[in-house]
């Protein structure tokens, strides 16, 4: 068991590593996007509803753009990741799980992947976003890019499993990642602050960065919220990664080996 | 007699109104190599698939005896990882030990010097290599093999058979499927799969003999 989690932990994290499309977009649209949208936006100050408090909060427009853009390239790359990786390997995993690896190692590796993935990412967009701007709560706003990662990876994972067509995936994770975090921003969305806007899964992390950003509250619910949106997503995807790659006589040959595990001799 | 290493029995599948398997029967024994031919679409990668546990029947039951080896059509490999990654990986899927069985077949089958390169940069040809070493490396009792030599130049394509007669001596139950089965004299058994069904076009008499390579 151990064994089959290091070797499946090790060689998914190999293979996101090797992704020559996430590493173009965190060495050119990360720093290039920041730029691009700091230039765009000016320091006037903006009102933001802030949910914790259910109050408008005054904040820098330029900071508040280099928050929601940090969480639209880690939504972007991780939901490309992860997507690709397990859109790639469908029938590679059902072969290992056809040559004898347990599905719960696969899957439990697959989100460990996940995790560490996004904390990676997560730090460098951090680090690029503080080349313009220190802000006080900076644990928070790494949070925040953290769990939308998460959240994108598991989105960019289900879809992975679900979609056969390479562009529909593609397609489909361009639109929610640019919508969704473009939509919470009220530089970029007059109709941001609204209520609705709180059923779109970067809500709940564009809350956890304003917090870390300009407020010394703990976002708790924030936190949970976000922390929800992941377990659905994840247990979805890995979920439909089961059906797919189970293999129906599997068990019933596990049982055979055990009574017969040596061949007889010819 | 000595009992089968694979059984098989009363496999039906249909595909919407298309029947492609009608109450197949099929037993493999130690020490034998069957063929499986048949026209493209007859159903011989549904069959195999299902003896694999790839896909699942409508009916009937499959008995494996021991390990199952098993090398799809489709080369089935990771992009972003190297021959030996594979090997690691595969030898964690079979819990096995080392990879002594893996390293002698790289070597037999001659393409040591790619062990550390990864899938995407492999030719055609040592893809397939890797993807029958796979199949191979946990010296599986019963080995079910989808068109294993497309793609082989002919050196690789003797050194198949050198492997297959070996699996043969050593108690190993064989099957191969093919849309053209050359080196009939190679099998024990051959099996005609039309309409469904199994038909033997060349008897399992010597069943247990060595193998003539």
């Amino acid at each position: 068991m151990f064994d089959q989690l290091r070797a499946a932990l090790r060689y998914t994290l190999l293979e996101i590593a090797r992704n020559r499309l996430a590493a173009g977009l965190l060495i050119i649209f990360v720093p290039l996007w920041y730029y691009l949208l700091g230039a765009l936006i000016g320091n006037a100050p903006v009102a933001f509803k802030y949910g914790l408090s259910n109050r408008f909060l005054q904040v820098d427009g330029h900071n508040l753009t280099l928050i929601t853009t940090g969480l639209n390239t880690v939504t972007l790359i991780m939901a490309f990741l992860f997507f690709a990786s397990t859109r790639g390997s469908a029938a590679f995993d059902q072969r290992l799980v056809r040559s004898g690896y347990r599905q719960a190692t696969l899957m439990l590796a697959k989100a460990s992947a996940l995790i560490v993935a996004s904390a990676v990412i997560a730090t460098y967009a951090l680090g690029v976003m503080m080349v313009a701007w220190r802000p006080r709560g900076l644990f928070l706003i790494w949070l925040s890019f953290f769990l939308a990662g998460l959240i994108y990876g598991a989105l960019g994972l289900l879809l992975g499993a679900l979609l056969r067509s390479e562009l529909a995936g593609f397609f489909i994770i361009i639109m929610v990642s640019l919508f969704d975090t473009l939509f919470q921003n009220p530089l970029d969305n007059p109709a941001a602050n609204q209520d609705a806007l709180k059923a779109l899964p970067s809500y709940a992390p564009t809350q956890v960065g304003v917090a870390g950003g300009f407020t010394s509250l703990f976002p708790g619910r924030e936190l949970l919220l976000s922390l929800a949106w992941f377990a659905v997503l994840i247990a979805l995807g890995l979920a439909i990664f089961w059906l797919r790659t189970r293999s129906w006589n599997a068990s019933a040959r596990r049982s055979a080996a055990r009574v017969a595990p040596v061949a007889p001799a010819a | 007699m000595t009992s089968p290493l694979l059984r098989a029995t009363s496999i039906s599948k249909s595909y919407g109104r298309r029947r492609v398997l009608d109450q197949v029967e099929l037993e493999l024994y130690p020490g034998t190599l069957v063929g499986i031919v048949g026209e493209n679409g007859a159903g011989k990668s549904t069959l195999l698939r299902i003896l694999a546990g790839d896909l699942r029947p409508d009916s009937g039951a499959v008995q494996i005896t021991g390990a199952l080896g098993y090398c799809p059509q489709a080369v089935v490999l990771n992009e972003a990882l190297t021959v030996d990654q594979h090997l690691d990986y595969f030898r964690a899927a079979y819990q096995a030990p080392d990879l002594q069985v893996a390293s002698g077949l790289i070597e037999r089958l001659g393409y040591t010097k790619y062990r550390r390169t990864p899938a995407s940069a492999l030719s055609g040809g040592i893809r397939q290599k890797l993807n029958l070493t796979i199949s191979l490396m946990h010296d599986p009792t019963v080995l079910l093999l989808d068109e294993p030599y497309q793609g082989f130049d002919w050196e690789t394509y003797l050194r198949f058979w050198e492997l297959a007669a070996d699996l043969r001596q050593r108690g190993r139950a064989t099957l191969v499927i093919s849309h053209l089965l050359f080196d009939q004299e190679r099998f024990d058994t051959i099996y005609h799969l039309a309409n469904g069904r199994l038909q033997v076009t060349k008897s399992a008499s010597h069943a247990a003999a060595p193998a003539h390579v």
